[in-house]
């Protein structure tokens, strides 16, 4: 969230010679073309879209029928509601775990700092899935309740925007741990030593100085918790709830007969962004004043905690976890058990189901590793250089290239990806097909989608590589390419690499953006998972659940390694 | 920039497979279809026309299928405007097939005549379900009914008989416990809306159909979601479900049971050829396949019924046909018994768009869970 401020120093292109200007120039002009064609305009198109007729002509009639309709008022009602809840629950308990695992020493606290990475991980569809095979009315809890306890009707623990909330809070609570434990460790003691020195108690220490410091790297994980639950509308259809924006979006589109109806869907993606985009800026405006945290990362000692601190901490970490590891249990239950209807586990266990997704069905693999692969490769041929221009240069437009990059996570897959369908669908000329009908879209879409992690990445590592390394090797001659790939490279790969993985996970990971989009052929594991689902068999769902999980789990330790606790400078 | 090169690639790519494959093989060497009907049977009935197009010509078909719910199905045909991803519309109401048709988004399908003989005018009394177009743009290829479900061992501990008639589901100790999906999304639930209201009428219809959403505990997003459901037992009984989809839940073991209730509707899943299909030989034969022997055991075999009276369901004891008659109470084909048929296409054409209204308004907008 914080926003990316130039190193100060010297224009890079000062000293270039005229031919070392007119690249770097047609490079960034690429770049520009690049946003305008793939993210500005479907987004105009779109907006477009909910702002005009079926004949084009300009009107505001969408939404006055939207601002008319009872059922739709409810959904948006219910969308900032449970936005605003999930950011509450989010928080008190990302805040927890965050000051537990940086200030706090206890037993297995390593241990725990891997374990709360894991719920992110947990693709869409599969956790709220594995959710209820545990606590849905004839989930395991519910069927122990009645198998011993005699109760009569089950406990509806899921179905309804409490179960929403419920899953949602357990899946993104790591965000705001994440990104709390960055701005912790970006914290400067001394602030705090002052804070004791003129004696202030814990208690007001932390009130005081250590949350507010903590404002940034806060602030934009809550966006992020918000956008999410805002925008997601795999768990609510799962749990029954339609009366939420994204509910609406998704179900009014995927019905196209209605033109209307297909019209209202269009526009509620729009106001979505919309929405979306005013809580970006009001974010930003909030934490712009706010930012003192300086970039260095600094260590704290940590505080060995009291025998029955420890216990406190490890239970409620361990019942956090446990909570967390529900829906993870109940798709490694449905990926092997056959037939399993009203018993607390499976009675006959099953490898058919992933027999048929990796026998039958490997296209999902390879397709999921073949996009995100190519996006990334997009990521980085397009986000490194935007990264440089934001870390070393002062060109005009920067401004609005951080903002592009960064309101890029606020959008809501849905509506990215049926502004693609909106703009895209024309036959290219030359070609004969439209982009729509050609399978590199989807990269594509998943580029744009996951850039600003690459572009972050990259960029937090530029502003760690002092200018004078590259200001000495110009002093012997070396220059441009020439220092970059000697000099620059060598110390920012880590970055690069860091966000590349990142976006290549969260490719892996995407549904939203691309389920309207893919045709016969290009499905990927998520939209393999969805195509289960859909048709009924939620085993193989399940299964196909289980390998994206693992795969991102392994990718999430590699990260985790390679970048240590800065991995919340991601997010923001 | 890298990714234009990757375009380009792909377009000669595509442009290159297309210009040389299969010219003078009797069939093309790709399929594609677009259909709600379900993985469970076009999966199958994909697979068992690639192996007999080996046989047959030693053409390696690459098969694929767009699964789309009908609406999204027939909208993306629309959208498609004659230049469509898919060769085949398979399944959905015959109706959609017919406006596809005036809009010129269909072929006509032409397939021989001794096979489009085979299969009957129409099925049903007092209305007649048409089997086939009498303009010749879509054929039937098996029959389905949507009848209801239930979880015996729910219905069991509710201390209820087990349901037989579309009324048991309003009996009070299920309150809670119906699934449905809404028939603004699912042609099975819009088609058993429209049977609700052919037998009680508008007022007392709709009267009826209040009743069964103050019963509703789960509005699934899909009418696939409401035997999967029930079969886990998450809700003990589901409306308006196709009797393939329930089968393809026992076949998977669960212990779900299937009604096709008085009136039920029942389905001839048509088939079409796209306009501007890239593959139209292909489409032809596989629509030939379908119709013939060892296609309608593809069906057969998963719970739905032969579209001509030439074959009956029927196997070894113990195999999954034989099953599929148990299931579904007996029935080995709809053309050796009176169908009851109160649904009507040209009402239901007429009201469809004042029955999704209504749907929104006075049980979607009012439907609390109970």
């Amino acid at each position: 969230m914080t926003r990316l401020a130039p190193y100060s120093g010297h224009p890079a292109s000062a000293s270039a010679s005229r031919a070392g200007r007119v690249m770097p120039a047609l490079g960034v002009g690429l770049i520009w073309l690049f946003l305008l064609v793939f993210l500005v305009y479907p987004l105009a198109r779109i907006l477009y879209d909910a702002f005009s007729d079926e004949a084009g002509r300009l009107t505001l009639a969408n939404f006055v029928e939207f601002a008319r309709d009872r059922f739709y008022l409810r959904s948006l009602v219910n969308s900032l509601v449970l936005g605003i809840g999930t950011v509450a629950t989010t928080s008190v308990l990302g805040f927890a775990v965050a000051f537990l695992l940086v200030r706090c020493d206890f037993v297995g606290r390593n241990l725990f700092s891997y374990l709360t990475l894991i719920p992110i991980i947990s693709p869409p569809l599969v956790g709220v899935l594995g959710f209820t095979f545990i606590m849905g009315r004839a989930g395991t809890v519910n069927v122990l309740l009645e198998d011993w306890f005699g109760l009569t009707r089950p406990i509806n623990f899921v179905y309804g925007l409490h179960g929403v909330l419920l899953v949602e809070t357990l899946h993104l609570f790591p965000m705001i741990t994440l990104n709390v434990v960055d701005a912790l460790a970006k914290i400067d003691p001394a602030l705090e030593e002052a804070a004791e020195s003129v004696g202030a108690r814990r208690w007001t220490r932390l009130v005081t100085i250590t949350l507010p410091l903590t404002t940034p790297g806060y602030v934009a994980g809550a966006l992020l918790v918000f956008i999410w639950t805002f925008s997601d509308f795999a768990t609510p259809l799962v749990l029954g709830v339609h009366d939420l924006l994204a509910s609406q979006a998704y179900l009014n589109i995927v019905q196209f007969v209605d033109r209307r109806l297909f019209r209202m869907g269009i526009v509620i993606s729009a106001l979505m962004v919309a929405l979306a985009v005013v809580f970006l800026i009001a974010a930003r405006r909030y934490v712009a004043i706010k930012d003192y945290s300086s970039l260095s990362y600094s260590k704290v000692p940590r505080r060995r905690l009291s025998w029955l601190g420890q216990t406190g901490a490890i239970g409620f970490l361990s019942a956090l976890m446990l909570l967390s590891f529900i829906p993870y249990l109940g798709v490694a239950l449905a990926s092997v058990g056959r037939g399993w209807s009203l018993t607390p586990f499976p009675v006959r266990y099953t490898l058919h189901y992933f027999e048929r997704v990796i026998v039958e069905t490997p296209k999902y693999i390879v397709n999921s590793f073949l996009y995100a692969g190519l996006a990334v490769g997009v990521c980085i041929v397009v986000g490194v250089p935007i990264a440089w221009i934001l870390a070393r240069t002062r060109l005009p437009g920067r401004d609005t290239l951080d903002g592009l990059n960064t309101l890029i996570l606020a959008i809501p897959g849905t509506a990215i990806g049926i502004a693609y369908v909106r703009a895209f669908h024309f036959e290219l000329p030359g070609v004969g097909y439209a982009l729509t009908s050609l399978w590199i879209v989807l990269p594509l879409i998943l580029a744009i989608r996951r850039l600003p992690y690459t572009v972050r990445g990259s960029y937090a590592s530029l502003l760690l590589v002092h200018r004078s390394m590259e200001e000495a090797a110009a002093s012997v001659g070396a220059r441009g390419w020439r220092s970059f790939r000697d000099i620059t490279l060598p110390l920012i790969w880590r970055g690069v690499l860091v966000g590349s993985l990142f976006s290549f996970v969260t490719s892996l990971q995407e549904a939203s953006a691309v389920l309207f989009l893919s045709l016969g052929g290009w499905e990927t594991i998520t939209v393999g998972i969805f195509s289960f689902y859909i048709a009924g068999s939620a085993n193989e769902a399940a299964a196909l659940g289980v390998i994206l999980i693992a795969v991102a789990a392994v990718s999430v330790i590699v990260i985790n390694r390679i970048a240590g606790t800065r991995m919340g400078g991601m997010f923001g | 920039m890298r990714h234009v090169a990757i375009l380009a690639l792909a377009v000669l790519l595509v442009a290159g497979a297309r210009g040389t494959a299969w010219a003078q093989a009797p069939i093309e060497g790709e399929l594609a279809l677009i259909t709600p009907v379900s993985k469970f049977i076009h999966d199958a009935a994909l697979k068992a026309f690639a192996e007999y197009a080996k046989e047959k010509w030693n053409v390696t078909v690459k098969v694929s299928a767009i699964p789309a719910g009908t609406p999204v199905a027939y909208g993306r045909i629309v959208e498609w405007k004659g230049r469509p991803d898919a060769d085949i519309f398979w399944g959905g109401e015959s109706a959609l097939f017919e406006k596809l048709a005036a809009q010129k988004l269909l072929q006509k399908v032409e397939i021989s005549r001794e096979v489009w003989d085979s299969i009957p005018a129409s099925i049903g009394k007092p209305r007649a379900i048409p089997l086939k177009d009498k303009q010749g743009f879509w054929v039937g290829t098996a029959l389905e009914p949507y009848g209801l479900v239930y979880h015996p061992k729910k219905i069991q501990r509710l201390g209820i008989a087990e349901p037989t008639e579309w009324d048991d589901l309003l009996h009070q100790k299920l309150k809670g416990e119906v699934a449905q999906c809404a028939p603004t999304r699912s042609s099975s639930s819009n088609a058993t809306y429209e049977v609700i209201l052919s037998i009680h009428g508008e007022d007392k219809g709709w009267d009826w159909l209040r009743k069964l959403a103050a019963n509703t505990g789960f509005f699934t997003a899909r009418s696939r979601d409401v035997p999967t459901v029930v079969a886990k037992g998450e809700y003990s009984a589901g409306f308006a479900v196709p009797s393939y989809m329930a089968f393809e839940e026992k076949l998977a073991g669960f212990e779900l049971k299937f009604v096709a209730p008085k009136n039920a509707f029942v389905t001839p899943e048509p088939m079409a050829i796209l306009a501007g299909s890239r593959n139209p030989k292909a489409a032809r034969a596989f629509i030939e396949f379908l119709l013939s022997e060892r296609g309608q055991k593809v069906f057969m075999e998963r719970g739905l019924f032969p579209i001509t009276p030439k074959y009956k369901v029927q196997g070894p004891p113990g195999s999954t046909a034989e099953m599929a008659v148990e299931f579904t109470g007996g029935v080995r084909s709809y053309f050796d018994r009176d169908v009851s048929n109160v649904y009507d296409e040209d009402v239901a054409q007429k009201r469809s768009e004042a029955l999704k209204q209504k749907f929104r308004t006075d049980i979607e907008a009012t439907w609390k869970k109970p």
